[in-house]
Formats: structure tokens, sequence, C-alpha cells
């Protein structure tokens, strides 16, 4: 037996009494969400009946991307590329060229990985006013391997030109469309279609490129969160402060440009320092923040939450947040760690 | 363009020597553009997918009065915008940036699909290298535009048999290559290309065809014109000052006599 063979065997003896429940899990995330709002669909469309210069380009996941109410309303600003995200992207870079603002959608991982040189030369250089719209950001799905994008704000961060958004979730979506709207160039919208209707009551949030926003105060420890990982970021914190430990919970939702100014400040003032993202520890929120604190010499308790340097699986999003340690429980371990580590 | 690669001693000579009459075709006599108002949105979009032969590219720009020939003595210095890449840092001239190849078509065919909503008679251009068809993107492109009857885009190909290995059957062979097209749903031309007339011709029949895109498959010699260089495969070919000189004389004499 080869060395390969021999460790994904250990790893399905390991994993072997998790999820009984897949057995009844379905794949979903190709199918058009009826019941369920459409929160990010309804936030496209409104933007593009309010600029005619908006169009739609889809590569054969219409329903899965919500734009199967663009398509309906605007058939004639709506392209299904079909299965070619190369020349999709290609297309986008054309259409920006003559005055048009393409929304494309796929999932992240065809957004941004398998078309990145096309996304470099012609999005990103032209610094062109192409917005990249990508579902299924890091470990939020049962399709594996192929379809987690783990690596997708790595490989976005490195491209000049380019910002890379992430709402915190369904009510940050609409404002996350209206700014990439507005703003003149490249963006990476890094979305999860949301699986329940928002909460009755619920406000939307706002949302500006390149302000975080500080959801919860504290003095003991900073969280630094981006998109999934917002709201287990705040559920530790809840579960700390009776511990007599108050923790600071800032959504990073804008990730490049990162908002170093308030970055810096709450590191200084905490001196103990989490990151917490859907995606690997390298190249993303974490990188960006170390980066950050790192040229602007603040010294700090620090660590990552986020996958660690390692590929995952297929498995229900609770399943592998828990397998991977990206839930509250991991966060909160990590921040106690970070204060019992001898100075 | 001889002048152009001569001062670097080395560069794309054998490409522009062999798509002159191409370029000639298109820039003389094919594409509406206003050297006046470089950004006039009903101009044609030509697409240079071989962004590498960019010395026959500058030099039928400063020809055709969209550059200043001055500019042209920069050509490869550094910091020039005059690249060996054709990059958009040269300007309005320049739609896209291309090099990484296989891009040009995808690029062209969101060009003519911006430019019908808006009911604009601009046509879209995209010259593409043979080595290039090796690039799947090419062939995605060419499904959809076929697919959905893009009229307006017109890829020619130059159809020059060398890449940088060498010729291009020995790379990885092209044939049968109007079938290919042909069965993506695309309207297939194969012209001479240093026939000028019979190019005009083909470009004239692209234009004219309301249902389908056009590809046109122009064959070209490279090193045209240059006798001791012609049919020579070189990519990146050196070219001594003794041998610019030498070919400088066999295209000024053919000028005049012309």
């Amino acid at each position: 037996m080869t060395a390969p063979a021999r460790s994904l065997a250990a790893t399905a003896t390991a994993t072997a009494t998790a999820p009984a429940a897949a057995a009844g899990l379905t794949v979903s995330d190709f199918t058009t969400r009826g019941a369920v709002p459409r929160v990010y669909g309804e936030a496209l469309l409104e933007a593009a009946l309010a600029d005619e210069r908006i169009v739609c380009l889809c590569a054969d996941l219409t329903g899965a991307t919500e734009t199967d109410l663009f398509r309906d309303r605007l058939p004639a600003r709506f392209h299904n590329a079909g299965i070619a995200e190369a020349n999709m992207v290609g297309m986008a870079g054309g259409m920006a060229g003559c005055g048009e603002i393409p929304f494309l959608h796929t999932f992240c991982v065809f957004a941004t990985r398998r078309p990145f040189d096309q996304v470099a030369m012609q999005v990103a250089y032209p610094r062109a006013n192409v917005k990249l719209v990508g579902f299924l950001p890091g470990l939020t799905t049962l399709l594996g391997v192929s379809h987690q994008a783990i690596e997708d704000v790595a490989l976005m961060r490195a491209l000049p030109n380019m910002t890379i958004v992430e709402p915190s979730g369904p009510a940050q979506v609409r404002a996350a469309v209206q700014a990439a709207a507005a703003h003149d160039g490249p963006v990476y919208l890094r979305l999860r279609r949301a699986d329940a209707p928002l909460p009755a009551g619920q406000p939307l949030q706002p949302l500006q490129i390149g302000r975080a926003q500080a959801l919860r105060d504290g003095d003991d420890a900073v969280v630094f969160a981006s998109g999934a990982l917002v709201q287990p970021a705040l559920d530790a914190a809840a579960r700390l402060a009776p511990l007599g430990r108050e923790v600071a919970v800032v959504n990073v939702h804008t990730i490049k440009p990162l908002d170093v100014e308030t970055v810096v400040a709450m590191a200084r003032r905490c001196r103990v320092v989490l990151t917490a993202e859907n995606h690997s520890i390298i190249g993303g929120l974490g990188s960006a923040v170390a980066e950050a604190l790192m040229e602007a010499g603040v010294a700090a308790r620090f660590d990552r939450v986020g996958v660690r340097d390692t590929f995952a699986e297929g498995g229900s999003t609770p399943y592998l947040f828990r397998k991977y340690g990206l839930d509250a429980e991991a966060i909160a371990a990590r921040l106690q760690a970070l204060w019992e580590a001898p100075r | 363009m001889v002048r152009l690669v001569g001062a670097l001693g080395q560069g794309y000579v054998q490409q522009g020597l062999g798509a002159a009459d191409l370029f000639a075709t298109l820039f003389f006599s094919t594409l509406r553009l206003r050297a006046a108002d470089p950004r006039w949105p009903d101009r044609d979009r030509f697409l240079l997918s071989t962004a590498h032969n960019s010395a026959l590219f500058h030099a039928a720009l400063a020809r055709r009065g969209l550059i200043d020939p001055a500019r042209l003595d920069s050509y490869v210095q550094d910091g020039s915008t005059l690249e060996v890449n054709v990059s958009q840092r040269l300007g309005p001239l320049v739609e896209a940036t291309l090099g990484s190849l296989g891009q040009g078509p995808s690029v062209g065919l969101g060009m003519a699909l911006a430019l019908r909503r808006r009911g604009s008679p601009a046509r879209v251009y995209v010259v593409l290298g043979d080595g290039e068809l090796q690039e799947g993107q090419v062939w995605e492109a060419a499904m959809y535009a076929g697919a959905h009857g893009i009229a307006s885009l017109c890829v020619v190909i130059d159809l020059n048999f060398m890449q940088v290995e060498g010729h291009t059957d020995q790379v990885l062979r092209h044939e049968p290559l109007l079938d290919k097209w042909r069965a993506f749903g695309w309207q297939a031309l194969a012209v001479d290309g240093h026939d000028i007339p019979a190019l005009q011709r083909a470009l004239a029949q692209a234009d004219a065809t309301r249902d389908r895109p056009t590809v046109i498959a122009a064959t070209t010699l490279v090193g045209k014109g240059v006798g001791f260089l012609e049919g020579q495969l070189g990519h990146n070919m050196k070219l001594s000052p003794e041998d610019t000189r030498r070919a400088l004389a066999v295209l000024d004499a053919a000028e005049v006599a012309a």
C-alpha cells in the first residue's frame, strides 16, 4: 500500500463515526430556491433596474446563484456562458471595455481558481468594472473538495486592483451588492446563499467598502472575523463573557483593502488577537491582519482560526465547521490558549 | 517593423513580415477608426490575441496616424509604453491586454455582445495565431459565438504554421481547421494571406454575413518579402545589423518599385 493511500484510509477511519446523518443529506447547492427569499438575486435585480449598464453572466448555475430573477426580468442583459468560466471572464472583460458592468456568477472555486489568469488579465489588470460573484465559500458545501473554495481569497488578494467583499450573512448582502455596484473597478463578492428567511424584524446591515464593523466591544481580546465565521465569533464572545472575559468582535467584510486603521487600533488596545475565517489560514484574512500588525509594529498574542493548510471533504456545514475547527467552540478554545500561553 | 526589431537584434521579425499584408489590409481598408478620436464609441474593435506581434502592430498604428511615429524609437526600451507584448499602457487603441494566449476571442465576443445591445454597427476583429488554437479557451468562445450567431465577430487566423518549438504540425496538428470551425457554427473562409484583394473579399463577405460569426484562415509565409528570411521558422529570431541592413534594402527596393 502506498503512503498516500494509507493516509486516506486513516482519515476515513478517523471520521467513520461522524456523519451517519450524511445519508439523509441532499445536495441542494444546484437548485433554485423558491420559498427562501433570494436575498442576493433580489438585490442584484434592484441594482440592475437602477443602472442599465449592469449585465448578468452565469455559467450553468442560474438557479444556484439566484440569477433566475434577473434572467426572467431582464433577458436581453442576461448571458448564460455555459460551463466555460474562462470564456465567461473574457467576455465580461470585453463587455466592461464597452461600458457595461458585468456581474459574473458561479461557485467561488470557478470564479477564482479555475480562471485565475483570465481574471488577472481581463479584470484586475485593466481595472475592469467587473464583479465576480462566487457562492459556496470555504466549507459550506456537501460537494466536497472540488467545490470548496479555501484559497479563493488568497488568490484574489494577490491581484492588484482587486477588492474583496464578504458580507457576514444574508442581512448584509443587499448592502454588499449596492457597494459593489457603486465601486468603479473589480470586486470579488464572496457569498453564501441564505438557507432560511431572515428573522422577522432583523434590520438589514449596512456595508461600506474598506470600513470594518465593530459588532461587540471588549478589552481582553479582539476577534477579526469574516463571512460565516462572524456569528461563531459572536457566539464565542457571548460564551466567554460569564467567565469574565470581554471579547471584541469585528466584522471584516472587506478583506481587501483591509481596514488597517481599525485593525491596528483594536489590536493595540486588546493585545490578544484572533482572526476567524471560512478559508485557509494562509493568504486570507489571518494573513492580511498579521501583515498589517507586523508593519505597524504591534506586538500581540496572535492566532488564526481557519482551515489549517489542508484540503477538506464533503459534509454538512456544522459537521465540517466542527471537524476543521471553525465553530464557536474552536474560537473560544483558541482564545483561552492565547490567554494561557506563557509570556 | 524591421527597423524596430533590428534595433533590438532580436524579436518577432518573422511573424511581423508574415502578417504585414494582413495588417495592411485591416488597418488601411477594413477597420473604421478615427485617428483624432481613438475612443469613438462606434469604432471597430481590433484585438491582437498574438500580442507579441507588437513591432508590426506599433508600426501599423504609426503608419495609419494613430500614434506619433516618433514614439516608435522607444519600442521595448525600459519605461516605454511600446512593450514587446502589447499592453493597455500604450493607450486607448489597445482594447485589451492579451498575450496570455487564447483570450482574444472571448474578449472580442464580450465586446460584440455589448456593442450589439447598444445598437452599434461596430464590428470586432480578432487576430489569432495558429499555435493559439491549442488553447481550450479559443474553443469555448467559438462554441458560444457559433451557438448564438454573433455575426459581428470576425476571427482572422494568422496561419503561419510557426510556434515556439517550430512547425505547428510537429507540436500539435490543427487540421482539419475549417471543418472544426464550421462544426462550431462559423462561416470559415480560407485565403492566401498575401493576396490583399482576396483578403478584402473575405472580410467583406464576413461583414455581409448576418447569421454567423466568420473565421478567416489566412495562410501566411513567415519572413515574407525578404528572400533570405522567407520560410525560416524562428519564433524569436536573431537579426544581426548586417541582416537588418540587407532586409531593409530589399524592402526599400520593393517599395520604390511599387
